[in-house]
């Protein structure tokens, strides 16, 4: 039985690989097919070298947690609706067109027809429905579930014929086309059987051969080496063609090189062993730039991206065990404090010193890099050692030879932890330690090993402020919830605080709640606005600064754009292609 | 006798070395933490005795830097400004032994020029004096380490050595255990379980203070075999016979049979030490900022881009080198004295 | 030798265990844990958390977790990597592998080197090439193994004599032959930075260990008798001095691995060294305890190796019996 089951298998291989062949040459003929504009025409052929660092874990994108999996799955994988990269605007992807109804709670959306997994197999409505069944289930555990969950309620999906899959959201949503974004559709002919078995995390390992793997992305898998390289080859069942009419993707391979240190990328990459290389930091950027002309690269400065570095203050309620944190925190809770030491940066300098003037201060957690929502009436504090002082002497504190004095005579001093493993973001504290001397503050900088600085942070408490950095994944407020809202995981500042009504905290929990509901553009960017300039006056936390995103790649590359959401420079991945002859690389 | 003069050699030059380090707030121009934000990168200065319209002067100097436009820290000598080098100035101040303190250097330039021997940082924060500092952290949590080290393992030998049987084993077991665990596990636990009002400086040494009580176990192995071997020796024998307590026979006739080893494992520990120090900075675990040392000097020299941009960053990452193989040489050297067994390098 | 042997086992046995105990101690007393970081990633809620915490039984209690990785690890189940997904044995396996490769033929070309140029020096040292060795050796010794790695890096990245990381290259023809040289010419320059950092310890054991030898009665008789230098070196001189030098064989095989991490990390071999150390860094506890585990048993076997050499070398150690 078993026997007869994998010659059944071979067979159907067979036949597949042969339509697959049919299916190339014949590519315009299919009118469901995804007809690329924006991209210029290339040819087909080469192979693309990136270095990547770490190690991706596993092929599951289900469960995968980190950002390196999840960049090379992205590549192998499709969505319904995506959010198109350059623009920031959603657009078709496996749903060629979806209906919302009027009060914005339930979506249809229409699927293409006659499009083929990566290994052949059909592509329709069952597939989606239960992709969505196993993300949703609470049993998996996938990371992605809490994106998929409205209001701690998840969407109800249903099959609403062989080609239309019907979502409804348990309360009208204001972002609802961006959900759909990087969740990836899985094949069920492949994975049902370990879901039913309850397997479905270890399924897809890196050791998983390539003819059980499928997926709907450009690229499939053909070999991974562990601890060396993962190579994926063109799919040739997918769903996009360019305006000649030809089928993406243009590249024969993709590469991804494990190169653990980061210096050794930028070697390999200068080297030419790789042709792709991002992000880049800003001192790397500037070491590489004499030789773009004599080795044939270019450089990329795609401007601000989301991330966004502080300088966090411990203001959590829950510190009675920790006299020593109690102590700072009577300082810390005097927005006079935070605005002084606001003032006391110099993130002009900060920018120039670390970031080689490639970063951009910030007056908000909102950076330049989200373009539809920043708001520009909010201003960056200015630096002023001066008017610090003379807030700080407003609030009480004076001054002895060089030190800084509180209301109770006690000299100001604190600890300002900052991640072992992130040499930039020590640097920052480096910097800020020497402004605040200036001031008279007399700051500690322990570099700690991350995991257990963010234990302190989101755990136990035990710290006094903190060098951090967050980064939303979408250019849109709702990331931000969970940093902005008292009872958001990532409420740094203050887990789990309850805010005392008509306070400027509750006053940010409504305008995020109302924003999350509000179907209007204009209205909803003017919940935003407000969101920013409270964040601005009351100094949460103090707002640093967000580096612009850097990349490189070999000059031959044709349609390159770079990104500042995800990957960078390889998110068009399939419309990459070598203005060289194929072979060449 | 020409080896004890090499032997002298060594140990002077490693004194000199210990010497600068521990005053190196008089050899030091500047405050290890000074940052002059407006010169990040700059290069190493040079001493003239000539200007650029070819007068010669008495009085060495050093030029002014003006950045130039356009660029991000690349400079140009301005010819314009001479700045003259002085002895004994006023700067930074500094405390000495920790109770002297003081602002006097032994040199440095004209305000407001500035001479940096060996460049700056990208904080313009003077190398050469982040060099001298950065040898305080490093010689001695290196000389602390190895104390500990030798330290715990010579009682442990000795005590292995002497009692024999359940306490032999049970020691050497614990030694070999001790030896098996990686060392970087156990100094993750114990960074972050120290309180954080610890400063960095004593973090790192309590740190280091942890490492050299654990890593007893090289050291436990080759007392126990000298106190074994002396253990038979027919002076013990008869010191025994006559009633000797084992605290009479350890000070009287073991001590001095395994000094000679436990030197020699010192002077080979340092050297290990000062090296895992660097270790420990290459994987942004060493001492904090501001504080140098030459484990976070080299680490950062050790970036592509530093090095490729900016090749002064390397020269205090050079400076262990010759403080570790004067200690190496001593060790080669007290190895070769009578006595004195090879088992201990590795 | 069998019982000898089968204590030695019963030790080995004993320091694992040991060791093990300890690393889940030290796990624990860490805050934080492989899940903390995702606690960073606004679309992970809590929950999910909560209860990957529980799948993987972290949130039970020390003795419970230890309890059950003992059973799992007898039935030879290493437990499960966290962040793979995957069990640790089928993940570190390979990598070990690989590691080996590079490791075992460089080490043993150290040893080579170290032989012959300790028993030349030893043998013809003068008094300046004797200040030469000593010099040299502590260069090496004095010499951090990362810079080293560096300029490996950088000089293959300048001359593009040879690949600048990795194990194989992009895109190699097909065949036996072509594979190995690929790898050969992979393996230069981590060999070269492996036998530059671990050569200078055992080349000072081997001169130091030569020059006592050479001091020694009945290697003067045989001076005086006449035979030719290189031969009384090597054929009477260098067995005299072998018993110590197969014990610091035996040591070295299994210290090689501390060197080995570092050359792996900076060259971008595809061993045990990134794994580990990300292991280590990320909290993925039971890969770190499985590579500690592997490393430890090797050095144990690397000592067993040496003792069993002895056995065979040595004619007096077998009349013992």
């Amino acid at each position: 039985m078993k026997n007869r089951h994998s010659c059944f298998r071979i067979l159907l291989a067979v036949v597949f690989s042969f339509c697959g062949a049919w299916a190339q040459t014949q590519a315009h003929a299919n009118p469901e097919f995804l007809r690329v504009a924006a991209a210029e025409p290339g040819r087909i052929g080469g192979r693309l070298a990136v270095g990547q660092s770490p190690e991706p874990k596993s092929f599951n994108p289900v469960t995968a947690l980190d950002q390196p999996t999840q960049d090379v799955l992205r590549r192998m994988n499709a969505d319904l609706i995506h959010i198109n990269r350059a623009t920031g605007k959603t657009e078709p992807a496996l749903a060629k067109s979806w209906t919302a109804s009027r009060d914005g709670r339930t979506f249809t959306l229409q699927l293409r027809k006659g499009i083929q997994f990566s290994d052949g197999a059909p592509f329709d409505a069952d597939d989606v429905v239960f992709s969505y069944r196993v993300y949703l289930d609470e049993k998996v555990n996938s990371p992605q579930r809490g994106l998929l969950m409205i209001g701690d309620k998840p969407m109800i999906v249903e099959k609403a014929g062989p080609y239309s899959v019907k979502f409804s959201f348990p309360l009208p949503y204001a972002a609802a086309e961006r959900v759909f974004d990087s969740v990836s559709i899985l094949p069920r002919h492949l994975l049902e059987k370990d879901y039913a078995e309850g397997k479905l995390a270890q399924a897809w390992s890196l050791s998983t051969s390539p003819q059980k793997w499928a997926g709907l992305g450009p690229f499939r898998l053909k070999q991974a080496s562990p601890g060396d390289r993962i190579v994926l080859e063109r799919n040739p069942y997918y769903w996009k063609v360019d305006s000649k009419g030809q089928r993406l993707p243009y590249l024969d391979e993709l590469i991804f090189l494990i190169v653990p240190s980061r210096d050794a990328q930028v070697i390999r990459f200068q080297a030419g062993e790789t042709q792709v290389i991002a992000p880049l930091s800003a001192e790397n950027y500037a070491a590489l730039s004499p030789d773009q002309q004599s080795r044939h690269y270019r450089l990329f400065d795609a401007g601000p991206g989301m991330e966004y570095n502080f300088l966090l203050f411990n203001l959590n309620e829950d510190t009675n065990k920790f006299p020593e944190v109690v102590r700072t925190q009577e300082w810390f809770k005097d927005v006079r404090f935070r605005q002084a030491v606001s003032m006391a940066i110099d993130r002009k300098g900060l920018v120039r010193l670390i970031y080689q003037n490639r970063a951009t201060p910030l007056a908000t957690n909102v950076t330049p890099g989200k373009k539809q929502w920043i708001n520009p009436e909010v201003p960056v504090a200015e630096h002023s050692p001066a008017k610090a002082r003379e807030l700080l002497r407003s609030a009480g504190y004076s001054w002895k030879g060089d030190v800084l004095f509180d209301a109770h005579g006690k000299p100001v001093e604190f600890t300002i932890l900052a991640s072992a493993s992130n040499a930039l973001r020590s640097q920052m504290a480096t910097m800020i330690q020497s402004d605040l001397k200036a001031l008279g503050i007399n700051a500690h900088v322990v570099t700690m090993e991350f995991r257990s600085m963010l234990d302190r942070i989101q755990n136990s408490h035990e710290y006094e402020a903190a060098i951090m950095g967050l980064s939303g994944p979408d250019d849109d407020p709702n990331p931000d919830m969970g940093f902005v809202t008292s009872d958001g995981p990532l409420h740094l500042w203050n887990l789990h605080e309850r805010p005392a009504t008509g306070s400027w905290q509750a006053e940010l929990d409504s305008l995020m709640a109302q924003q999350l509901i509000t179907l209007d553009h204009a209205k909803r960017k003017k919940l935003y606005d407000r969101v920013q300039e409270i964040m601005a006056r009351e100094v949460p936390v103090v707002f640093l600064l967000s580096p612009n995103i850097l990349a490189g790649a070999h000059a031959d590359l044709g349609n390159l754009r770079p990104d500042i959401i995800d990957s960078y420079l390889l998110w068009n991945a399939d419309e990459l292609y070598w203005r060289t002859p194929a072979g060449t690389h | 006798m020409k080896r004890y003069s090499r032997s002298m050699v060594s140990a002077f030059v490693l004194l000199a070395f210990h010497g600068v380090v521990l005053l190196a707030g008089f050899f030091a121009p500047y405050g290890y933490a000074t940052q002059y934000r407006a010169l990040p990168h700059a290069p190493p200065s040079l001493i003239h005795f000539v200007d650029c319209s070819g007068r010669a002067h008495f009085r060495p100097f050093v030029f002014g830097l003006k950045e130039q436009e356009g660029t991000f820290s690349q400079y140009e000598r301005d010819c314009e400004t001479r700045y003259a080098v002085r002895f004994f100035p006023r700067g930074d101040g500094y405390t000495l032994f920790g109770f002297l303190n003081t602002d006097v250097h032994l040199f440095g330039v004209d305000e407001p020029g500035r001479i940096f021997l060996l460049g700056t940082d990208g904080f313009g924060r003077d190398q050469f004096s982040r060099t001298l500092y950065g040898g305080q952290v490093s010689l001695f949590a290196g000389l602390i380490a190895a104390g500990l080290c030798v330290g715990v393992g010579m009682v442990a030998g000795t005590l292995a050595g002497l009692y024999g049987g359940v306490v032999d084993a049970s020691l050497m077991r614990l030694a070999e255990l001790c030896i098996a665990v990686p060392a970087l596990y156990l100094l993750l636990a114990v960074r972050s379980l120290l309180p954080l009002q610890v400063g960095p400086a004593a973090a790192f040494v309590l740190v280091v203070l942890v490492i050299g009580s654990v890593t007893w176990g090289r050291p436990a192995r080759l007392v126990r075999g000298v106190v074994l071997s002396a253990r038979e020796r027919n002076f013990v024998l008869a010191a025994r016979g006559f009633g000797a307590t084992p605290a009479y026979l350890f000070r009287r006739h073991l001590l001095p049979e395994t000094a000679s080893v436990s030197l020699s494992q010192f002077a080979v520990l340092v050297p290990q030490f000062i090296m895992f120090e660097i270790m420990l900075s290459f994987l942004g675990l060493g001492v904090g900022e501001p504080f140098p040392s030459w484990g976070n000097l080299l680490a950062q020299a050790q970036q592509y881009h530093n090095l490729v941009s900016y090749w002064w960053l390397l020269l205090p990452g050079l400076a262990p080198v010759p403080v570790l193989m004067a200690y190496y040489s001593l060790s080669n050297l007290l190895q070769q004295g009578p006595g004195a067994k090879n088992e201990e390098i590795i | 030798m069998i019982l000898y042997l089968a204590k030695r086992l019963g030790q080995t046995f004993l320091l694992l265990l040991g060791v093990s105990i300890l690393l889940f101690v030290l796990t624990q007393a860490i805050p934080g844990d492989f899940f903390s970081e995702a606690q960073l990633n606004p679309n992970i809620s809590a929950d999910v958390l909560h209860s990957l915490r529980s799948q993987y039984g972290l949130d039970r209690p020390l003795p419970v977790r230890y309890g059950r990785w003992l059973a799992a690890l007898i039935k030879g189940d290493m437990g499960y990597s966290f962040s793979y997904n995957q069990p640790v044995t089928r993940l570190l396996l390979p990598r070990l592998a690989n590691t080996l490769v590079l490791a075992v033929p460089a080490l043993l070309v150290c040893w080579a080197i170290a032989l012959v140029a300790g028993v030349l020096f030893a043998g013809y040292g003068g008094r300046w090439t004797s200040r030469a060795f000593s010099f040299g050796t502590s260069m090496m010794l004095a010499t951090p193994d990362v810079l080293l790695g560096l300029a490996a890096l950088l000089f293959a990245a300048r001359t593009h004599l040879f690949p600048t990381g990795g194990m194989t290259s992009v895109g190699v023809k097909a065949g036996l032959l072509p594979a190995a040289k690929d790898l050969l010419s992979h393996l230069v320059l981590p060999s070269a930075v492996f036998i530059l950092s671990a050569v200078a310890p055992i080349l000072r054991h081997v001169y130091a260990e030569m020059k006592q030898v050479l001091q020694s009665p009945h290697i003067r008789a045989a001076e005086g008798h006449g035979i030719p230098r290189l031969r009384l070196l090597f054929r009477y001189a260098l067995p005299a001095a072998a018993n110590p030098l197969i014990s610091l064989f035996g040591l070295s095989f299994g210290l090689m691995f501390s060197v080995v991490l570092v050359v792996e990390i900076v060259l971008s071999w595809p061993g045990l060294g990134p794994t580990m150390l990300e292991a280590i860094l990320a909290r993925d506890m039971f890969v770190t305890l499985g590579g500690v585990l592997l490393s430890a048993l090797l050095l144990v076997t690397g000592n067993l190796l040496a003792d069993i050499l002895l056995y065979v070398a040595d004619p007096r150690i077998r009349v013992q019996e």
